[in-house]
């Protein structure tokens, strides 16, 4: 057989893409949802199910990073979803809050600011 | 009213919001058979319709593989399903009566909901997407991660799920030979420009779709406003680009948009590029007050209809019996 191609994927191969270099490449778990492995994604670019992104975590977060500016999340969350989440974003929300305050030396909300945080954490929210 | 029917700013034509979710705990479209597929279509569509009499009123359901062709292309001029959608199997599409709303199943993602409005309303857009997201997410849980936010089938849209993406008519930017440079500028800040249709479609007829690219690390909120703020510079440089047109070379654009509106309104044949280039001239025509058409069809909506799948669906017609058929649908109509 006449090796034709070879010389075409040579060319792929120094592409910035999901390339070895880059991306996680060796992964043998198989995902309990979908049966999907890590090679499927690399192959098509594409996860089989939600729970993907768990079982392939590690390489999931370097894939979005890659594609996007920033891997965690900052949007909607589902109403169902624990009000842990929410908890925590309002906690990391009234942190940026009191650094800007102290930034702006508006002292008064900074102490409101401070209070709250206090009283979150004291419930065991992190 | 539809979208296409619906001009105000001859430059941003529409506005369209989709946001992708999925179920929990339950593969992807892609990786399901036949079989389960439709079952988890079936428990979709229960879960949406019978448990949300509200929707149940509203929307009308499609079932597509029960469904003509020639149908499903004129939903997709729409923009009510996707070009995957008309031709694949397993799809269904739920649609409001203003016809502004369509939650599409089984696409990429167990459910893509979009609403698409004519002109330029982002946040009004949204809030009616992010209502219904609401609504849905009563009767379902969706597949959601802290950190990764809403999970999907491609990690370029996971996170928020939101692809905002505006419809412009930039001719005026293609005519002074400065769309490339602008287009450039604009893709290296995390906005991506497409064609019509959408991923993978050419920009005929000078209209391209401006969309975000970044879906997650950045709230809703927030990728909406830098998108808003990309379209209103995009839109003030097409404005810019039409004065000094208008200005500086007066004769030259009217003797160029008016011979585009005698071809078209006499032309025995015309094929598909030929079509969208000479009305995207008619329609800048008008947006410039220089061509007053009085015909049945807006230009905009003639190069939806005159597409080349848009005409086949009528029957199946030859190459030469299309540009025939395109030309007198253009004829009568302008």
């Amino acid at each position: 057989m006449m090796d034709l191609f070879s010389e075409l994927f040579d060319m792929f191969e120094g592409m910035d893409m999901f390339s070895p270099q880059t991306v996680v490449q060796k992964d043998n778990r198989v995902c309990p949802v979908c049966g999907h492995t890590w090679s499927d994604f690399l192959r098509s670019g594409k996860f089989g199910c939600g729970e993907c992104y768990k079982t392939f975590r590690a390489g999931a977060e370097q894939v979005i990073k890659q594609t996007q500016s920033n891997s965690v999340h900052a949007g909607k969350i589902p109403s169902k979803s624990s009000a842990d989440i929410k908890a925590k974003r309002r906690l990391e929300e009234l942190r940026k809050q009191l650094k800007d305050a102290v930034n702006k030396e508006d002292y008064e909300s900074a102490a409101k600011l401070h209070a709250e945080i206090k009283a979150m954490e004291g419930k065991g929210i992190k | 009213m539809i979208w296409y029917n619906d001009l105000n700013d001859g430059i941003v034509i529409s506005t369209r919001i989709r946001l992708a979710r999925n179920l929990d705990k339950t593969p992807f479209p892609a990786a399901l058979g036949d079989k389960q597929r439709a079952e988890v279509t079936a428990k979709l569509h229960a879960a949406v319709l019978e448990s949300n009499s509200a929707l149940a009123v509203e929307f009308e359901r499609y079932e597509l593989d029960n469904i003509a062709r020639n149908k499903k292309i004129s939903m997709l001029e729409e923009h009510l399903i996707s070009p995957q959608m008309v031709d694949g199997k397993g799809h269904s599409v739920l649609v409001n009566k203003s016809r502004n709303m369509s939650i599409m199943f089984m696409e990429e993602d167990h459910i893509r909901l979009q609403v698409i409005m004519g002109g330029y309303c982002v946040d009004e857009a949204f809030d009616m997407a992010d209502k219904v997201d609401d609504v849905l997410e009563e009767s379902l849980t969706y597949a959601f991660d802290e950190r990764f936010g809403y999970l999907t089938a491609c990690p370029t849209n996971a996170g928020t799920g939101l692809r905002a993406s505006v419809m412009m008519h930039l001719p005026a930017l293609e005519i002074t030979g400065n769309i490339t440079r602008v287009l450039q500028s604009v893709s290296g800040i995390g906005v991506a420009v497409r064609g019509l249709y959408g991923e993978g479609t050419n920009a005929e007829g000078c209209l391209y779709q401006i969309s975000n690219q970044i879906t997650t690390g950045l709230s809703e909120k927030e990728i909406i406003q830098k998108l808003k703020s990309v379209i209103e510079r995009v839109s003030e440089m097409e404005k810019q680009a039409r004065n000094i047109l208008a200005k500086k070379h007066k004769a030259e654009i009217e003797d160029k948009l008016y011979r585009s509106y005698g071809i078209l309104k006499y032309a025995r044949s015309v094929t598909s590029a030929e079509a969208k280039a000479m009305l995207s001239d008619v329609m800048l025509g008008q947006n410039m007050g220089i061509i007053k058409c009085d015909g049945k069809m807006t230009p905009l909506e003639l190069i939806i209809k005159t597409a080349p799948a848009v005409i086949m669906s009528d029957g199946k017609l030859s190459p030469e019996e299309r540009d025939t058929a395109r030309a007198e649908l253009i004829r009568s109509n302008i």
